[in-house]
Parts: structure tokens; C-alpha cells; sequence
């Protein structure tokens, strides 16, 4: 990306959406090209996942009906837990190599970089759950590819890696790190996957329901992911400032 | 530096004032307000878990003022403020599920449902618990206001969402404030066996019992305040204090 652009001073104003647009592309596109070499993150995410679904099925001892029941939370139990991992690994590269202060110097809007790091791991997770789908479906005999589910894994995502970024910006700079992620980011994201669980088990069954039975559960995840990013745009210059 | 006299003064004060109005509370609750028609007497725990559950939502709400208000000004005394504020709610919250689940007994025939109110509290209860997890893994007092702040205004976010989910979501739990469609709607369903407030002195009742735990709740928060400045205090003394010895042996 063309990064000498935005450091001219002569920027006319006009071009400052532009500017930013650039800034949130140019990260994501970093993001992504650290993954397409490192593969890192999504097969760790993917690894993660698998054993925790064969965990769970050895739990409810090979009783396939049981499984059938609580599958679609236990799709989303999957999608949390793997999630911290994407959200910390993600995150924790930053640290590691100190590109972190690269970022924070290049004269980019604050929440460029975290709207950008919102795009890649919403985009590494949403990998994570098509291969999840494919699983559950193939394991559980579930259909998961109806379109209304798969509008709520896509906006669950949304909102739970809104609030994952901002939180998990904080963790990576405690004592504790990844230990505190969990505890702070999972009982604040449930506000979410309760209605999002319930709209994806609503259509867990042959005939689909009446809109009108599901469309309260996906307003409130809208309103979360609208929540979320407002405040994460709000305070996510206060979290890595230093 | 110590606390103000003018503190200390509030602290006597309002020490007293809440004393005295959780017993004229208790006097109206169990001696003046009637007795439900369908609940009987057990209804009295009503006033006990409405006005201790309103007065954590205010807490939790001045908690986030007191975040946004740091973020802004950067002094120390708003962390204080909302430090002492997440303390209480946790507290009333806590008080507001004990007196729900002792009543959810004789109402529901059970202890604990999982129903999407009581576990969105459940969750708010345990966002909340994590702040102190999050200040106790910051050594840094600037980061650490900071952090907190942040992460106060994001738990916001929980109660929110809590408020809307059990207004929009078909919910066993009756809804109190500002919801008599969903109270009527729920207990022409049959979810409900408490259906509200039918008679005057009830409402009198937990005006009085809403006020007397608000009063309780800004007691308790000068109380808190108070003692941060007084461990604010011994800490730069105890700095102090050892720059000092060390000073001699030099």
C-alpha cells in the first residue's frame, strides 16, 4: 500500500474518508498477508475447534440425539472459545514484533487500526466457522447452510470480535494476558450469543419458522454489534495509547 | 492527602440518614403496605428486590459517568468514584437475585430458571466481578484508571442490552418499570402470577423502600470513597516513609 500518501500535509480535506478507507484496507491487507504465510492463526483457531467438538462429543458418550439437541450451542461454546485464540494470537503478533509502534506512529486514524484489525479477525473467524459448518452438518446431520443462519454467524462475529479487540488490546498488556481474556471477554459477549443461539436453533428444524419468531433475536445482535462498535470506536484510542 | 472534613462530615450524616430510613422502610413494607391477593404475604419481598435491583442499575450507571468522566479528565477521583459505584451494584445485585430467588421459590416452585432475564443478570453479575480482575492485573495506577474506564463503559453495554432483551424476548419475569404491555401480555399467558401493582399503598411502599436503599447506596459510596483516600493515603506515606530511611542510611 502506498502508505507515502497519507503523510503528505497537503492532504485536501475532502479526502480524509479516503484516507482512512486506505489506512483500514492497507491493515487488513497486512493482516491477511501474515496469515496466508504464517497460516498461524486459522489453522490453530481450526485445531482448537476440532478437539473441542470431539471433547464434547466424548461428554455426552457417543449419544448422537443428545448431541443433535445442544449442537447449535455447542457450535457457539466452539465459535467463543476458539475465537480468544484467534483474537489473542492476532493480537499478540503486534506485541511481539513491536509493529504495534509502527502503527501507532503512521499518521492513521486510531480506530483505522481498529476497525482493520475488526475486518481481519471477524475474516480469520468466519473461516474458522464455514469449516465449523461443514463439520456440524456432516456430525450432527444439521442444516446450517440456511441463509438466515448463516446472516447470524456473520453478525454474531461481528459483535463478539468488536468487543474482542478492545478487550483483548487490554489483556495483552497486563500481567496475566491470555488468562484474563477469557474472564473478561466471554461473559461480555453472552449478551450476544443468547438471542444469536436462540434465532440458529429456531431453524434447527425441517420446516422453517415464521420471521416474525426470530426477528427480535436478530435485532438485538444488531443492536449489539451497533453497541459494541460505538464504543469500541469511542475508547480504542484510550486503550493503546502508552 | 487525607479525607476532607467536609467527607467526613457526609459520611456521619448520611451513615445515620440511611440507618434510619431502611427502618422507617421495613416499619411501611411490613406494617402499611396490604397484603397481595394472590401471593400473600410473600409478596412483601417485592419492595426488597425491585429497590435494591433499581439501585445497582444506577450504580452501574454512575459507574460509567465516572468512566467517561476519567477518560475525559483524567483524575484520579473519578476512578475512585467508579471503583466504589462497580463495588456497590455488585453488592445490590447480588441482593436484588438472593431476594428474587427466595421469592421465585413460593412464585415459580423454584429456586433458579434459566430464563433469558435472570441470565442476562447472571452475566451482568459477571461482567462486572471481571473489572476487578482486570484492576488487579495492572500494576500501573495511570493504566489502570484508564483500562478500568474503558472497560466500564464497554460492561455498560451488558446492561443495555439486558434492559432491551427482557422487552423484547417472551420472559417468565414479570417487567416492572416502564412495561405494563409485557406485564399484561405475560400474565394473560399464564407466565405470571404477580401481575403489578393494584392498589395505592403498594406504590407508596416501594417509593419508600427504593429511597431508603438509594439513601443506603450513597452512604455506602462516601463510606467507600472515604476509605480509598484513607489506603491513597497510608501508600504515600509508607513512600514517604521509605525515602526516608533510605535517605539516612545514604
Amino acid at each position: 500500500m502506498p502508505m507515502s500518501e497519507q503523510t503528505s500535509l497537503t492532504r485536501p480535506p475532502e479526502s480524509e474518508a479516503r484516507a482512512f478507507l486506505t489506512a483500514v484496507l492497507a491493515i487488513v491487507w497486512k493482516d491477511l498477508h501474515i496469515e496466508q504465510h504464517t497460516r498461524q492463526t486459522i489453522s490453530v483457531m481450526v485445531m482448537f475447534s476440532v478437539v473441542t467438538v470431539v471433547m464434547f462429543n466424548f461428554a455426552l458418550e457417543a449419544n448422537l440425539d443428545a448431541a443433535r439437541n445442544v449442537a447449535t450451542g455447542l457450535l457457539w461454546a466452539t465459535i467463543l472459545l476458539a475465537g480468544t485464540l484467534g483474537l489473542n494470537r492476532s493480537l499478540a503478533i503486534e506485541r511481539e514484533n513491536q509493529t504495534v509502534d509502527a502503527l501507532l506512529m503512521a499518521p492513521i486514524h486510531r480506530n483505522a487500526i481498529y476497525i482493520g484489525k475488526v475486518i481481519s479477525i471477524t475474516l480469520f473467524t468466519l473461516a474458522l466457522e464455514a469449516i465449523l459448518v461443514l463439520l456440524f452438518i456432516v456430525f450432527f446431520d444439521k442444516p446450517l447452510w440456511r441463509p438466515v443462519v448463516l446472516l447470524v454467524l456473520v453478525l454474531g462475529t461481528i459483535g463478539y470480535v468488536a468487543a474482542g479487540v478492545i478487550v483483548t488490546s487490554m489483556t495483552i498488556q497486563t500481567r496475566s494476558r491470555e488468562v484474563l481474556l477469557p474472564v473478561l471477554l466471554l461473559p461480555l459477549s453472552l449478551p450476544l450469543v443468547l438471542p444469536a443461539a436462540t434465532a440458529v436453533a429456531a431453524y434447527m428444524f425441517p420446516q422453517l419458522p415464521d420471521w416474525g419468531e426470530v426477528q427480535s433475536a436478530v435485532y438485538i445482535v444488531i443492536i449489539y454489534d451497533l453497541l459494541m462498535l460505538t464504543a469500541g470506536f469511542l475508547t480504542y484510542h484510550f486503550v493503546v495509547e502508552s | 492527602m487525607l479525607p476532607s472534613a467536609r467527607l467526613d462530615k457526609s459520611v456521619r450524616i448520611f451513615n445515620w440518614a440511611a440507618a434510619i430510613s431502611i427502618f422507617i422502610a421495613l416499619l411501611v413494607i411490613f406494617f402499611y403496605a396490604p397484603v397481595e391477593k394472590t401471593m400473600g404475604n410473600v409478596q412483601r419481598i417485592f419492595y426488597f428486590h425491585v429497590g435494591s435491583a433499581w439501585v445497582g442499575a444506577v450504580a452501574f450507571f454512575v459507574a460509567l459517568a465516572a468512566g467517561v468522566l476519567y477518560l475525559r479528565q483524567n483524575s484520579r477521583k473519578w476512578d475512585t468514584l467508579a471503583l466504589a459505584s462497580v463495588e456497590i451494584g455488585l453488592v445490590f445485585l447480588t441482593m436484588a437475585t438472593v431476594a428474587g430467588s427466595v421469592w421465585g421459590k413460593p412464585a415459580w416452585n423454584t429456586w433458579w430458571l434459566w430464563s433469558p432475564r435472570l441470565t442476562l443478570i447472571t452475566v451482568a453479575w459477571l461482567t462486572y466481578a471481571a473489572y476487578f480482575m482486570l484492576r488487579g492485573a495492572i500494576e500501573d495506577e495511570e493504566r489502570r484508571g484508564r483500562f478500568a474506564a474503558v472497560y466500564v463503559i464497554v460492561a455498560f453495554v451488558t446492561i443495555i442490552m439486558a434492559y432491551l432483551s427482557i422487552r423484547i424476548l417472551r420472559d417468565i419475569h414479570p417487567v416492572v418499570v416502564g412495561g405494563t404491555m409485557e406485564t399484561a401480555q405475560g400474565a394473560s399467558e399464564g407466565l405470571q402470577e404477580f401481575s403489578g401493582l393494584d392498589s395505592a399503598k403498594m406504590g407508596i411502599t416501594l417509593m419508600a423502600s427504593t429511597t431508603a436503599f438509594s439513601v443506603l447506596y450513597v452512604a455506602w459510596l462516601l463510606n467507600r470513597i472515604r476509605l480509598q483516600q484513607l489506603s491513597d493515603a497510608v501508600k504515600d506515606l509508607k513512600i514517604q516513609v521509605t525515602a526516608h530511611l533510605q535517605g539516612e542510611h545514604a
